[in-house]
């Protein structure tokens, strides 16, 4: 097996060097170009690819040189193909095209070198639009001059939507962290903004994004958040810092002092992407590397709040709207009412209070509770409820108008909601105590979590002068007295059943004396049938069945019956009460006389009667 | 055994109901008169003697919730009207005085659940009782079944019976027990305690509850007292502007 493995083996290299051998005898040289599209928008790449079959390598050109584009080779791949041990080779060079202006441009013919020979490519057209090309929008965006451009692996920019702002104005923010994809990078801290004079809300989740910035691709995280300035001034907001780890390809030792620079290189930095590491990504290993990333600083121009703030203004900046309502709506004296006011808009709700009620004469206040439920994803959007329990201690028809003030920066002023009195009817007069007092099978219905709602008697009832009985806090279960008391009905099942089971005990035993007489009689009768018994022993015999049966039927003692019992128990006739007395007392004349020892057999007919005598003894 | 189940139904409730009786107390009727004479101060000295002597009868909490209640101090009225009302849950005087005392001190109370209020028709004690009387019947049942075959199927389904009562009102006493009137039933006595989101003063406010307000207490640690509060909140407060209802 392993002979004929080499065999094929020298088969397969020799097939190899022979078509390697005709190689220089296949069919010449040749080029083809294609263009990946031919209509593109300003900043965004085309791919330029020229193919050379039949050769190992040609002399191309490192660049092209065209106004209006900036044309670099990026790439070169080789390609090995055997048909029918024909081995062909081809070389292909990939130019990455990135269009600088609008406009109609032609690439033209390149000079293809291939030993001694020279070929062209065809010529192109490439249509440049001036559509927008995402990154242009989302580079100018804000104050933060974007950064990607100072590094070609990642980049950090601060978006702050606001050149001025008020003091306590919450300001949308966005951080962005942008991230070659070939680049693989990791963040591993932050972002993190820094600066004085300004709360930041926490940074939520970032969504990813691809764009397109200057011409390259790069994965983008945008943090949302949103700046509260704390002081009134200018200061500077950022920079953004964070810390990510990309992948780099591994420096050859040797420098490479021909490569050309890459277009994307425009402060004449070295492109690690233009390493053929990334053409052949399995020909080196990459090396992971710590990358810090920082973005340029945004100012913000903080004025202060105007001074002619209403008195129930609580700090709130932005555009509200208000809703008010009152739950129930008819109610008694004491009665608690929700008062539910419903803020919405877009501004600092954290910094927001309840509104305010215009007129509290009359009404008994207590602590609002509120909750927010927000819009976007920090919490500048939203609604705040504010949920305040009134009593009334007086007869009103309306809940009074609440008010709440803020600042509207759009405006420049401050502005004061005021809703609506919302209609409600307040029963009055107070129900006696006593009336509460004597019924007493009224149990304090459940109420809300709110002050007890009752009508408000007069006042508390009057003292009790017996002292009464003294009890226990502790629940029943817990006292001693209560599983003592238990032992009673314990005891007395165990009584029921020690009685039970005796019952049972003495009804066996009774039974077991009935199966014995049945058992007894049944012998006995058996033996009767028997010829060979003698008179004294037949007659015994018989008068013991007789006595068996009458004590079974009268649940007696056979010792005890006699011969009149017997008559009496079964109800005999007279001529079968003589045929029984004689023979109880044939039976005691043998058993006492002794006149009817012996061995004579006692005649058949006499046998019979005797038995269907005792066969007749039923009850 | 009929007679047997009624023997022992009588003991259960007699053992059930008070066992102790108060001696008549000199010191409460001078506490009465104190009351009387307009003397609160002294009036509810005497009858808190009277609950340190243990002395603990519904009236007594009851005339000592009037005394605090004319003193103004509403959280302790409060609190000694829910005494009386867990000794005797169905004192006329002590509910219609503890409404009163509600109103005028604005407390806030704890929510029975739907189903707390509808256990509510029997106290965690006649729960109790009934529970041991349903188990009994069922024990002596199953017993009867075992020597009598011929009623052996109706006694069964008495048992059944029985058995079912006993689980419903052994559930119904945990219920009640761990409800809103349970043991950790307390009244809030400071003046607008605080309930806080941690054992800090300087913890943010979760809410401001007036004197008299009920809360559950559901955990202690160190001087700080962990509690459901009205309004289905929960939160921290300090142990001494609290106290629990059951001594």
């Amino acid at each position: 097996m392993s002979i004929h493995k080499r065999y094929l083996g020298i088969i397969l290299v020799l097939a190899l060097s022979l078509a390697a051998s005709r190689r220089g005898f296949a069919a010449s040289p040749s080029v083809t170009a294609v263009l990946s599209n031919s209509e593109t928008a300003v900043g965004e790449t085309v791919q330029l690819e020229i193919k050379v079959s039949g050769a190992n390598s040609a002399n191309v050109p490192q660049e092209i040189s065209i106004d209006g584009l900036q044309i670099q080779q990026t790439a070169t791949s080789r390609q090995f193909e055997m048909r029918n041990f024909d081995v062909s080779s081809s070389v292909t060079y990939n130019y990455t095209i990135l269009p600088l202006r609008s406009g109609k441009f032609k690439i033209p013919s390149q000079t293809v070198r291939i030993g001694n020979d020279s070929l062209r490519t065809p010529e192109f057209v490439l249509n440049v639009t001036s559509g927008s090309s995402g990154s242009a929008g989302a580079t100018q965006r804000g104050q933060a001059a974007p950064a990607a451009s100072a590094s070609k692996l990642a980049f950090a920019e601060l978006v702050v939507a606001k050149k001025d702002a008020y003091l306590g104005e919450m300001v949308p923010a966005e951080i962005r962290l942008g991230f070659d994809p070939r680049a693989h990078g990791r963040l591993e801290e932050g972002p993190e903004l820094s600066g004085q004079g300004f709360t930041t809300q926490k940074l939520q989740q970032p969504r990813e994004t691809m764009e397109t910035i200057g011409g390259r691709t790069y994965q983008v995280y945008t943090f949302k958040t949103a700046i509260s300035p704390a002081r009134a001034g200018k200061f500077e907001i950022g920079p953004v810092q964070a810390k990510a780890v990309v992948l780099l390809p591994r420096r050859p030792s040797a420098p490479r002092i021909n490569r050309p620079r890459s277009p994307f290189d425009l402060f004449n930095m070295d492109d690690p992407f233009s390493d053929p590491f990334f053409s052949d990504p399995f020909g080196s290993m990459g090396e992971r590397t710590e990358l810090p990333i920082r973005s340029e600083t945004a100012t913000l121009n903080v004025k202060p709040l105007p001074p002619n703030a209403p008195q129930n203004f609580s700090g709130a900046i932005g555009s509200f709207s208000m809703t008010v309502d009152a739950k129930p709506k008819n109610v008694q004296v004491g009665d608690p009412i929700t008062i539910t006011a419903t803020v919405s808009g877009r501004g600092n709700f954290d910094r927001m209070n309840g509104p305010a009620l215009e007129d509290e004469h009359g009404w008994h206040k207590y602590p609002p509770s509120s909750k927010f439920k927000q819009d976007d994803d920090v919490g500048i959007s939203g609604e705040k409820t504010f949920e305040t329990v009134l009593a009334p201690n007086e007869k009103k028809t309306a809940v009074p108008p609440l008010s709440f003030a803020y600042f509207d920066p759009v405006k420049e002023n401050y502005v004061t909601l005021r809703s609506d009195p919302v209609p409600i009817q307040v029963e009055g007069g107070a129900a006696p105590a006593v009336a509460a007092a004597s019924a007493a099978s009224v149990v304090p219905a459940p109420t809300p979590a709110t002050p007890a709602p009752s009508a408000k008697p007069a006042d508390i009832l009057y003292q009790l002068n017996d002292l009464g009985r003294v009890r226990s806090f502790a629940r029943i279960y817990a006292r001693s007295t209560f599983w003592i008391a238990q032992l009673v009905p314990l005891f007395v099942l165990l009584g029921f059943s020690g009685w039970k089971i005796r019952r049972a005990k003495i009804d066996n035993r009774e039974a077991r004396r009935v199966a014995g007489l049945q058992q007894e009689s049944a012998e006995l009768l058996r033996k009767l049938r028997r010829s060979k018994l003698s008179p004294q022993e037949y007659f015994s015999n018989a008068s013991r069945v007789a006595r068996v049966k009458t004590a079974l039927a009268k649940n007696i003692d056979p010792n005890a019956v006699d011969a009149e019992t017997v008559a009496r128990t079964f109800d005999l006739d007279e001529n079968e009460r003589a045929r029984l007395r004689t023979l109880f007392e044939r039976t005691d004349e043998l058993r006492y006389s002794g006149t009817g020892n012996g061995d004579k057999a006692l005649a058949r007919d006499d046998r019979e009667e005797v038995l269907n005598l005792l066969e007749s003894l039923r009850a | 055994m009929r007679a047997a189940i009624y023997i022992a139904s009588l003991l259960l409730f007699v053992i059930g109901s008070p066992v102790a009786s108060a001696q008549a107390s000199p010191q409460f009727a001078k506490a009465n008169q104190e009351y009387a004479a307009g003397d609160f101060n002294a009036a509810s000295r005497d009858y808190e003697e009277l609950v340190r002597a243990r002395q603990d009868t519904p009236n007594l909490f009851y005339n000592l919730g009037n005394a605090y209640f004319r003193k103004k101090d509403f959280g302790r009225a409060i609190l000694s009207y829910e005494r009386a009302l867990a000794l005797d849950p169905r004192h006329p005087e002590a509910q219609a005085n503890l409404r009163v005392a509600r109103d005028e001190a604005r407390a806030l109370e704890l929510i029975p659940t739907e189903l707390e209020h509808l256990l509510s028709l029997a106290t965690p004690n006649q729960y109790a009782i009934a529970a041991a009387i349903a188990f009994w019947i069922c024990t002596f049942c199953v017993v009867a079944a075992m020597f009598n075959q011929a009623r052996r199927r109706g006694l069964i389904a008495m048992s059944i019976l029985s058995l079912s009562i006993f689980a419903a009102s052994v559930f119904a006493t945990w219920k009640l027990s761990r409800g809103k009137n349970g043991a950790g039933l307390a009244v809030v006595t400071a003046e607008n305690a605080d309930a806080r989101l941690a054992t800090a003063d300087s913890a943010n406010r979760v809410l401001t509850l007036p004197a008299g307000s009920e809360i559950q207490i559901l955990n202690q640690r160190g001087d700080w007292i962990y509690a459901a509060l009205p309004n289905n909140l929960r939160g921290w407060m300090p142990a001494k502007s609290a106290e629990q209802v059951q001594l």
